[in-house]
């Protein structure tokens, strides 16, 4: 008779760690299913706003030479569009600090392409015979850059006679890669 | 015997039932949880999105341009603003219909280079934006002027630029007086008992919330269509992009001094009294130093803007 209740109690024990382990197995199952869920949304999520940044830097690049920290206004002559003050942006690049979060951006830059200078960076003292202004350039890694063309004035003299003196150039902008 | 027999239930089941149950509200939490962070996703993605299509709003030419985006449901844009930092920050945050209820939010999108004027609440599915520039003196910012397109304004008896302007712009809820009904929103100029007053000779308009000073076109839109208190943000931080773009404007009229090219302005005067401004009501001092550059810069060997 005692016999009988050990062997029945080690039967039921055994169903019961069975039934354990397997419901531990189900939970584990969702919870590793749910993990894989998570992995995917959020690299999703990354992907979505990098495309939301680039969105950004193509919208941007079209109009930012016309935005009144770039645009030429009137300074050489009547309204003109896609016309950049190089002059304006040569003192824009020595404010940077300011307007490092300011258009969301990771990078933004004006190459020259007639006369070509080739990747001359420009600063106080080559201006006149540089290739690229690099306005902003954060320590990220960036997605290809989106460009327009725009004409770079500014304002030169040639025996004591001022001029404007534009050039064919490429304003770049490249947002941050969040992938 | 019969009826013990019936109560009873082995410990094996009582054990699943409890684990069962444990699991089941597991998901159910973590599918509620699932749900409530793909809302909050929805609202940031389209937030930003809103953002980032009124980039092409940037004027170049145009006194002002119009357009209008159409939302999938109804959605709220929150218009919030922080004046703090060096440009403060233009946030929006977005909450949409969603099973008849209203998606919970509280993820802010920010951008410092928008200046949104409008009510701190605009609910809708179609929204107008309606942008024009802010010169002061020379151009600050674009300002973006979002209305739901069920909210109609009727202007009565504006002067002859703004009635142009209201026509020119064929804005579906911009009205005139002669198209307007009892259930739009009635814009006063001069005398009158509106919804909204305007003095434009006073340079003020008022309204439930109270009174604004504006100087400029550009600026009494912003008053009528924006909540006193995203005005008076906004205003500030228009400001804060005036000192900056007028300390811009001074250096290069030392840069471009070396090849002799001379504008003597006082733009540091202007630079320090629009980083100092702390309501509309400052204004009008503002502007009697923006008036004397403006007047300088047009006359000038070189002209700086």
């Amino acid at each position: 008779m005692n016999l009988q209740i050990v062997s029945y109690g080690k039967k039921g024990q055994l169903k019961i760690q069975q039934m354990a382990f397997m419901l531990m197995a189900v939970t584990l199952f969702f919870v590793m299913v749910g993990m894989f869920l998570l992995v995917l949304m959020f690299s999703q999520l990354r992907e979505s706003a990098s495309l939301l940044e680039e969105k950004n830097a193509l919208l941007l690049v079209t109009k930012l030479a016309n935005s009144p920290e770039f645009s030429c206004g009137e300074a050489f002559g009547s309204n003109r569009i896609n016309c950049v003050d190089a002059d304006k942006v040569m003192m824009l690049k020595g404010n940077m600090e300011e307007y490092s979060g300011f258009w969301g951006v990771a990078k933004i830059e004006i190459r020259k392409i007639y006369p070509d200078n080739e990747n001359v960076l420009c600063d106080g003292g080559n201006y006149d015979n540089c290739g690229v202004i690099e306005i902003l350039s954060k320590n990220v890694n960036m997605l290809p850059p989106s460009s327009n063309y725009i004409s770079l004035c500014r304002k030169d003299s040639y025996e004591d006679e001022i001029y404007d003196k534009c050039e064919l150039a490429l304003l770049m902008v490249s947002s941050e890669d969040k992938t | 015997m019969n009826s013990r027999g019936y109560l009873q239930i082995s410990f094996a089941w009582i054990f699943a039932i409890i684990v069962g149950v444990f699991i089941l509200i597991l998901a159910i939490y973590a599918t509620t949880k699932f749900i409530g962070s793909e809302e909050t996703t929805l609202s940031a993605k389209t937030g930003k999105e809103v953002g980032i299509l009124l980039n092409p709003l940037e004027t170049s030419f145009e006194s002002a341009q119009v357009t209008f985006f159409t939302m999938p449901v109804e959605t709220r844009i929150y218009n919030k603003c922080d004046d703090f930092g060096e440009f403060g920050k233009q946030i929006i945050q977005i909450s949409q219909k969603s099973f008849n209820r209203w998606t919970e939010t509280d993820i802010d999108v920010s951008f410092e280079n928008k200046y949104i004027f409008s009510d701190k609440e605009a609910e809708g599915k179609k929204f107008y934006v309606f942008s024009k520039p802010f010169e002061f003196p020379f151009k600050v910012a674009d300002l973006m002027y979002i209305i739901p397109s069920a909210k109609k304004y009727c202007f009565v008896n504006p002067p002859v630029e703004i009635e142009e302007e209201i026509d020119n712009l064929n804005q579906d809820n911009l009205l005139l007086e002669e198209d307007c009904s009892n259930n739009d929103i009635k814009i006063c100029f001069g005398s009158g008992n509106c919804e909204i007053n305007v003095n434009y000779n006073g340079k003020y308009v008022e309204k439930d919330d109270g009174r604004i000073y504006f100087e400029g076109d550009t600026l009494m839109y912003a008053g009528i269509f924006a909540d006193k208190d995203v005005y008076e943000c906004q205003l500030i931080r228009l400001m804060k992009r005036t000192k900056n773009l007028a300390l811009i404007y001074r250096d290069k009229s030392i840069f471009v001094s070396r090849i002799g090219c001379y504008s003597d302005l006082n733009l540091l005067a202007l630079s320090n009294s629009a980083g100092n401004l702390k309501g509309s009501d400052d204004l009008s001092s503002i502007n009697n130093i923006v008036e004397e550059i403006e007047g300088e810069n047009e006359f000038a060997n070189c002209k700086l803007w």
